[in-house]
Parts: C-alpha cells; sequence; structure tokens
C-alpha cells in the first residue's frame, strides 16, 4: 500500500478517511448515534443531546475538517469552541435565556425553600471527594462534582475554566442524567421517606402573592449579595438574573422574547454541537470517562438524599409538616424535578397537590446551583495552590 | 490522591456552609423586599359602593 501510494501520491489524499479509521472511530460514532437515539427516540434532553451526538460523528471521522486545528484552516467546531466555550460565553448566554424563562415568585412568596435548594447541592461535594478517592486530580474531581449542580451551562462554565480535557464527558453526562430525573430521583425517594411522609399535604398560609416590583428588585437584589460574597460568580448569576430582570421590567418584551426564544435556541444549538466536537475518540475513549459516568450518576443519589433527609430534618423541628420528597427538588433539573415529584405525591395519594411547592423549590435549584458553581470557582484555585 | 481528598473535604467543609449563609442571607432580603413591596390589595367595588 505504501508503495502504491508513494507511487501516487494522490491516493493518499483520496484514500486518507480509509486509511486514518480505527475501531476507536466506529464506537465513537455508535456512541453519537446512541445519543441521536435518545434524543430523537426518548425526548431525552433532545435540543442538546441530538446536536452532541451528531457533533461526536463529526469530530471522529479521520481527518475531519470540522475538527482540523491546522493554522489558518481551523475547523468550525474548533473555531465555535474557542469563540464560546474555551471563553465561557455560550453558557452565559444560555443563562441569559434561562433567566427569561424563570418566574422566581413561587419563591418570593416562601423563602425558606431556598434551604432545600442549598440542601440539595450535597451531591456536588460528596462526588468530588468521591472523584479523588479513585484517582482524579482536585481540580477535575471538583469539576466532576459540579455534575451534582444538575445544570449544564454551569457544568461547562466550571469545566471550561479547570478541566477542559473532561468538558465533553462531562457536559454529556450532566444533560444526560438532567434527562433521566424521572428514572433517579424516584426509587431514592422511595427508599428514605415512609408512605406516610409521602403523603404529608402542604398548605399556602401566610404566603402573599407577589408584587411587581418585588419581583422586578429581586435579581438585583440575588445579583449584589452573591457577587459581594462570590465575586467570580458574577457572570453565571449576573446572567441569569439579567435575563430576569428583562422579563419583568415589562419594558423590554421583545428582548425577553429573543431571549427566551432565539437566543436560547440558536446558543443551545451550537453549544452541543460543539461540545460533541470535544468528544474524540482519543478524548472520550478512557476508563475516566466510565468513572466520570457512574460519578454523575452518585452526584444526582447524593443530590436526592441532600434534599429529602434535610426536609426530614426540618419536619422533627418545625410544628407544620412539609412532605419531604419536595426537598428533592432542590436540584436545578428544571421543571423535570418538580413534576416528578407533583407525580409522585399524587400517585400516593391523589388529593395531594405539591406542585406550586414543588416547582417553587425547583427554581429555587436554579439559584442554588449557581451560587454552589460560584463557590465552587472560588475556591479550586484557593485550595489548589 | 490523599491529597486531593483532602482538598475535596476542605472544599466541602467550607462551600456547604458558606452556601447556607448566603442563601439565609437570601432568605432574610427576600423577605424584607417581599414585606417592603406589598402586592397592592385588589379594591371590591361593590363592597366600597355600599360603604359610600
Amino acid at each position: 500500500m505504501e508503495a502504491l501510494i508513494h507511487q501516487y501520491p494522490w491516493l493518499d489524499e483520496l484514500l486518507m478517511g480509509f486509511i486514518g479509521l480505527t475501531w476507536k472511530h466506529v464506537v465513537m460514532w455508535a456512541v453519537g448515534a446512541l445519543l441521536i437515539y435518545l434524543a430523537a427516540k426518548h425526548d431525552y434532553e433532545p435540543a442538546l443531546l441530538l446536536p452532541i451526538g451528531f457533533g461526536a460523528v463529526l469530530a471522529n471521522i479521520p481527518h475531519s475538517s470540522a475538527v482540523s486545528t491546522h493554522p489558518g484552516e481551523e475547523g468550525f467546531l474548533i473555531v465555535l469552541y474557542n469563540a464560546g466555550i474555551a471563553n465561557e460565553l455560550f453558557p452565559v448566554l444560555i443563562f441569559i435565556a434561562i433567566g427569561a424563562m424563570c418566574d422566581f415568585a413561587p419563591l418570593i412568596r416562601r423563602p425558606s425553600v431556598m434551604l432545600f435548594a442549598a440542601a440539595a447541592q450535597f451531591g456536588i461535594f460528596a462526588t468530588a471527594i468521591g472523584a479523588t478517592l479513585v484517582g482524579f486530580s482536585f481540580e477535575h474531581a471538583a469539576s466532576i462534582g459540579i455534575i451534582g449542580a444538575a445544570d449544564g451551562p454551569t457544568t461547562i462554565y466550571v469545566a471550561s475554566r479547570f478541566a477542559q480535557e473532561l468538558l465533553g464527558p462531562l457536559s454529556v453526562a450532566a444533560y444526560c442524567y438532567m434527562s433521566l430525573v424521572p428514572v433517579i430521583q424516584p426509587p431514592v425517594i422511595n427508599a428514605i421517606t415512609t408512605s406516610s411522609e409521602r403523603k404529608i399535604k402542604m398548605g399556602f398560609e401566610g404566603e402573599e402573592p407577589v408584587s411587581q416590583t418585588t419581583k422586578f428588585l429581586f435579581p438585583i437584589m440575588i445579583v449584589i449579595i452573591a457577587g459581594i460574597v462570590a465575586p467570580i460568580s458574577v457572570a453565571l448569576i449576573g446572567s441569569l438574573m439579567f435575563g430576569n430582570i428583562l422579563k419583568e421590567s415589562g419594558v423590554v418584551d421583545n428582548l425577553s422574547n429573543c431571549a427566551q426564544n432565539e437566543l436560547a435556541n440558536l446558543v443551545t444549538l451550537v453549544l452541543g454541537i460543539t461540545i460533541g466536537g470535544t468528544m474524540t475518540a482519543e478524548r472520550f475513549l478512557t476508563f475516566d470517562v466510565l468513572l466520570i459516568m457512574c460519578l454523575g450518576a452518585v452526584a444526582f443519589v447524593f443530590d436526592t438524599v441532600g434534599g429529602v433527609l434535610f426536609a426530614k430534618l426540618l419536619n422533627t423541628f418545625s410544628p407544620t409538616k412539609i412532605n419531604p420528597m419536595i426537598g428533592a427538588c432542590g436540584i436545578s433539573a428544571f421543571p423535570m424535578s418538580g413534576r416528578v415529584i407533583a407525580k409522585m405525591a399524587l400517585k400516593e395519594d391523589p388529593t395531594n397537590f405539591i406542585i406550586q411547592h414543588a416547582i417553587g423549590v425547583n427554581v429555587a435549584g436554579q439559584v442554588a446551583s449557581v451560587v454552589a458553581g460560584g463557590l465552587v470557582l472560588a475556591l479550586i484555585p484557593a485550595l489548589a495552590k | 490522591m490523599e491529597s486531593a481528598t483532602s482538598k475535596a473535604i476542605t472544599l466541602m467543609i467550607i462551600a456547604l456552609p458558606t452556601m447556607f449563609a448566603v442563601i439565609g442571607v437570601f432568605i432574610g432580603a427576600t423577605k424584607a423586599l417581599h414585606a417592603a413591596f406589598p402586592a397592592p390589595v385588589e379594591n371590591d367595588d361593590d363592597e366600597e359602593y355600599e360603604d359610600d
């Protein structure tokens, strides 16, 4: 073959795809196809898993021009990576879109639900410890733990700073497990609660309606407090709250609608395919990635346990009982977690409607996950020294 | 590895209580904000008419 190519140099150009093909590329096509299948057939986070799966296929064609790193001939996925992920722009833009979609009124009516959201971040730290025990460095372990924030943009943001080589698997794990919340959370909750606890009904005593002024001032207040505590989190929480103030101001409906629709769709599209472009065989087909996928599941389990046990702990002190299942909604997978818990309550007792409480905790999870991400961002460089 | 684990444990020991403290401040500030700007009470026109 080499003699043939030597005699006819143009053959090398024609056959480079075949010559460069290895079993690893084929396995990665299968991984990409699996993600596309899960998105298309089972509706698992299709807006992200489908572009990620396709990006993975593009990145694993030998000598793919989509991921070329030759100076002056950079592939479009490399250009997108440098333009939006290496500099953390895409996650921030996604947060503007999420903020514009969020209604914080349930959280403002009952701010104490934020405590459940804080407790449900326990999985981040438990998983980070677990990751160091299986051999990951501290920076990588903390980035793996962030999967437990159940928040894709936060995971991408932290990974792009401290674990760039793990960005692909971390993002895939985060989005896969977010879509698997209806599978992961119910058995965990059933294991640590009794049937009578799951049947606890919750009222709305003392919950006043929220004024427009409060809704308008809330994002400014949160940004200032979070920003003072962890200035490094301002990009994340600031963009989330900027999106929200666009919505709550009521004077820039066109910008708010743009953030909720065009911006969300466009950035999701390029974010997904760009992450897929980082999933090259040499990076993805490693034992570490297998560990990351396992640790991602652990993170979601510990989040759920943390939230539910905290609610049970409060019940031992509080005269007004809380349905401990709503503690599990403190993860940021919004609104899926809230819906799953509300359905579980209805399954236990068809007259028990806790959807509003569950969604309130779930919205608080959005804020708490960003705060947790900000604290981790601030502490990694300090502790890594 | 031990060093990485001890750093991860330190991360949890610092970050979890800090997060609860920050969330506590959020709760207090949100309650104060909610109390400072209550939603306007809806007027019942019929009742007002009767009072008049």
